[in-house]
């Protein structure tokens, strides 16, 4: 039971991490990016380069790691994607593209062995019974805080104030005086820097390989559908939901049925509430 | 004049076609690589196949003729293997194919291998499926041998050997679990390991096959643990073993762990996961050990050449080839028809052992042919083999955070 709890929460925080990114930048500037999945892994790689090839310590290689997705992500969206905004479905290409790119280079570049990243915290705990490791323990506390922090940026600073009035009536907002497309430049990186964020705390513990970025892209898709698209709550809440639901059926059934619960939960929202738990409008 | 040019043309012509006639008979014997060539298994197999065709042609060749060889990739999708067989056969027209690790891919590929009469040496896949063909229908697929590794309920046998004969009777852990990834060479051993661990006498109050893709291995750990298990047997080669052994260490998990994990089997795998492999028991073909008179030369030369020491599918490939070539030469040529019935006849001491191959064209195991060891990781990334008995040069050790365990005499 204790365990169930514990391995809840973190899987939740980590999905969670993963979907605020997914579905901020698609509820501000409707872009529904592909490359998701590809910043998660390009923050583990970005890691391994730093502390395994070139030896730096690990919290300037986090930084740095972080930093640098955040940078990529950022040119990403004002060289591939702003060109080709007026249509959806080019976005969707082009960020495939980069999706498919990301897994290529890092065959070629390192091969298709697992990579290790060493952990921030070697240390592990043991509560009634149950051992966790410090590696994990961090993960959930740094998944509160990237959340927490995100919350507070939007709420309570000029830009943070911005990009929610652009999600909430792009035109208005730029006779506002508010620059949509630097906005949008900036959610970008956001985003790409909180996936980033997740693949360095996890890399650890998780794989790190060149088809890493593809079950974190479906589940942020699936937790962003559940939890309703563009709703950073929503998103929350269905990282919870399925987070839990998963670590239940993995202790109480068996690991080999985890990953079809996020599936039937992406059906059941599709047929019985479209819009997603808290979306306000279906997005399909 | 115009007379004069054809005749000299007529004359060239005829001259070139002589030449070409002579050519032919020194064309060079064409060895087909098929192999995943973005994993260790694969380039392996590759850079083996080429230090020992560079081998043999320094030393003339065979018939006369040179070896050349082909490569192509059959990633660990069935549908790349059989087009890699396709490119290899109807292409490059190899005389004989030599590669496999996945055998769900090997299996893809059988009835277009039959299909194309070409002979082909699996050096990596373990599913017994593969050569139950050739029981089968040996017209048809009696091109299909395998050299290596020893197929996986004979794996299985040695892992009973080991956990009999090792872990119970002289170190007495009476109860084990044993987990796998759900592969088809993984479905075949299970069930032949189990049930010789519990005639041995062992306890076996879980056996679990779990998906390759899995990265998180807490729930599954967790469930072990609940088993009761003093230890846990592993049948690893797809799934991430990195990870798992990654994870096994973190949470200093109660059980040691060992078997068949093939990525443990990496040399560099102990420094690849910061050294959380300590204690966990693998089984190998070879290690730098003279098992055989050409085991060192073998070793020796594969680590001169490419600077890193070779895994499984390397000594198996490169024992093929010699085992190929040989056949040849006592055929006196390269028609599968002339060389099938000479590699049915091989006894060929080689890098691993002495190959024999049964009725059924599989590699027999068994004292003095083909034998696994089992090889612990050590302090610092050292591989001590700590069974069989005979080969055996060193202690084995508990984890650091489970009592040692003295050894039985």
């Amino acid at each position: 039971m204790f365990n169930i709890l514990v391995y809840g929460a973190v899987t939740s925080a980590i999905y969670a991490m993963l979907a605020v990114g997914f579905t901020l930048i698609f509820g501000v500037a409707r872009i529904l990016n592909l490359a998701h999945g590809a910043f998660y892994g390009l923050g583990a790689y970005a890691a391994y380069v730093l502390t395994s090839q070139l030896h730096w310590p690990l919290l300037p290689a986090a930084v740095a790691a972080v930093a640098f997705v955040a940078v990529f992500g950022a040119v990403m969206e004002r060289v591939l994607v702003r060109p080709l905004r007026g249509s959806g479905l080019a976005v969707l290409m082009i960020t495939l593209a980069v999706a498919l790119l990301f897994e290529q280079g890092m065959f070629i570049l390192f091969g298709s062995e697992a990579r290790n990243v060493p952990a921030f915290i070697t240390a592990t705990w043991t509560y009634s019974g149950l051992d966790i490791s410090g590696q994990r323990l961090l993960t959930l506390g740094a998944g509160i805080g990237v959340l927490a922090l995100l919350y507070l940026f939007i709420q309570r600073t000029r830009l943070g104030t911005a990009i929610l009035a652009i999600s909430q009536d792009p035109e208005g907002a730029q006779y506002m005086g508010i620059p949509a497309n630097r906005m949008y430049s900036v959610v970008m990186g956001l985003s790409a820097a909180i996936a980033a964020t997740a693949g360095v705390l996890t890399a650890p513990f998780l794989t790190v390989q060149p088809t890493m970025d593809l079950l974190p892209m479906v589940k942020a898709f699936a937790i962003v559908i559940v939890g309703g698209l563009g709703s950073i709550p929503g998103s929350i809440l269905a990282a919870l939901l399925l987070g839990y639901s998963e670590t239940i059926v993995a202790y109480t059934f068996s690991p080999a049925w985890t990953e079809i619960v996020s599936l039937i939960a992406v059906l059941l929202t599709l047929i019985l509430r479209p819009a997603g738990l808290l979306g306000k409008r279906a997005a399909f | 004049m115009r007379g004069v040019f054809t005749s000299v043309a007529a004359l060239a012509l005829a001259a070139l076609g002589g030449a070409s006639l002579a050519l032919a008979d020194e064309k060079p014997i064409v060895i087909g690589a098929t192999t995943p060539i973005q994993v260790q298994v694969g380039r392996d197999t590759v850079d083996a196949l080429q230090l020992a065709i560079d081998e043999i042609n320094g030393k003339g060749g065979v018939l006369g003729r040179k070896l050349k060889l082909a490569v192509a990739d059959e990633t660990m999708d069935p549908q790349q293997g059989v087009a890699a067989i396709k490119k290899l056969t109807a292409d490059e027209h190899v005389d004989v194919l030599i590669g496999g690790y996945s055998s769900g891919v090997t299996l893809a590929e059988e009835p277009h291998i039959a299909e194309a009469k070409t002979i082909y040496l699996d050096v990596g896949s373990a599913s017994p499926s593969i050569t139950d063909f050739v029981k089968k229908s040996y017209k048809r697929y009696k091109y299909v041998f395998r050299v290596n590794p020893i197929n996986a309920p004979r794996q299985a046998d040695q892992l009973v050997g080991f956990t009999t004969g090792k872990l119970k009777s002289e170190l007495g852990y009476n109860t084990m679990a044993i987990v796998g990834e759900n592969a088809k060479w993984v479905q075949d051993l299970a069930p032949v390991l189990k049930a010789g661990m519990e005639k041995g006498g062992i306890k076996v109050p879980m056996m679990e096959l779990f998906d390759p893709d899995m990265s998180d291995f807490s729930p599954l750990l967790s469930k072990i643990k609940e088993s009761g298990a003093q230890y846990l047997i592993v049948i690893l080669s797809h799934a991430n073993s990195d990870v798992f052994v990654k994870q096994w260490y973190d949470a200093k998990f109660p059980m040691p762990i060992g078997g068949i994990d093939v990525k443990g089997q990496d040399p560099d795998f102990f420094q690849r996961i910061g050294g959380k492999a300590i204690a966990e028991t693998v089984s190998l073909g070879m290690l730098a050990e003279p098992v055989t008179p050409k085991t060192m030369p073998f070793w020796n030369g594969f680590t001169g050449k490419y600077h890193r020491p070779p895994v499984y599918t390397a000594p198996g490939a490169y024992d093929a080839l010699y085992i190929y070539t040989e056949a040849v030469a006592r055929a006196k040529s390269t028609d599968p028809d002339k060389v099938i019935p000479e590699l049915e006849k091989t006894k060929y001491l080689g890098t691993q052992g002495t190959y024999e191959f049964d009725q059924q064209h599989d590699v027999k195991p068994g004292p003095g042919l083909i034998n696994l060891l089992f090889v612990q990781w050590q302090d610092g990334g050292k591989r001590v083999i700590v069974w069989p008995k005979e080969q055996a040069n060193g202690k084995m050790i508990s984890p650091p955070w489970i009592n040692q365990r003295a050894e039985a005499k």
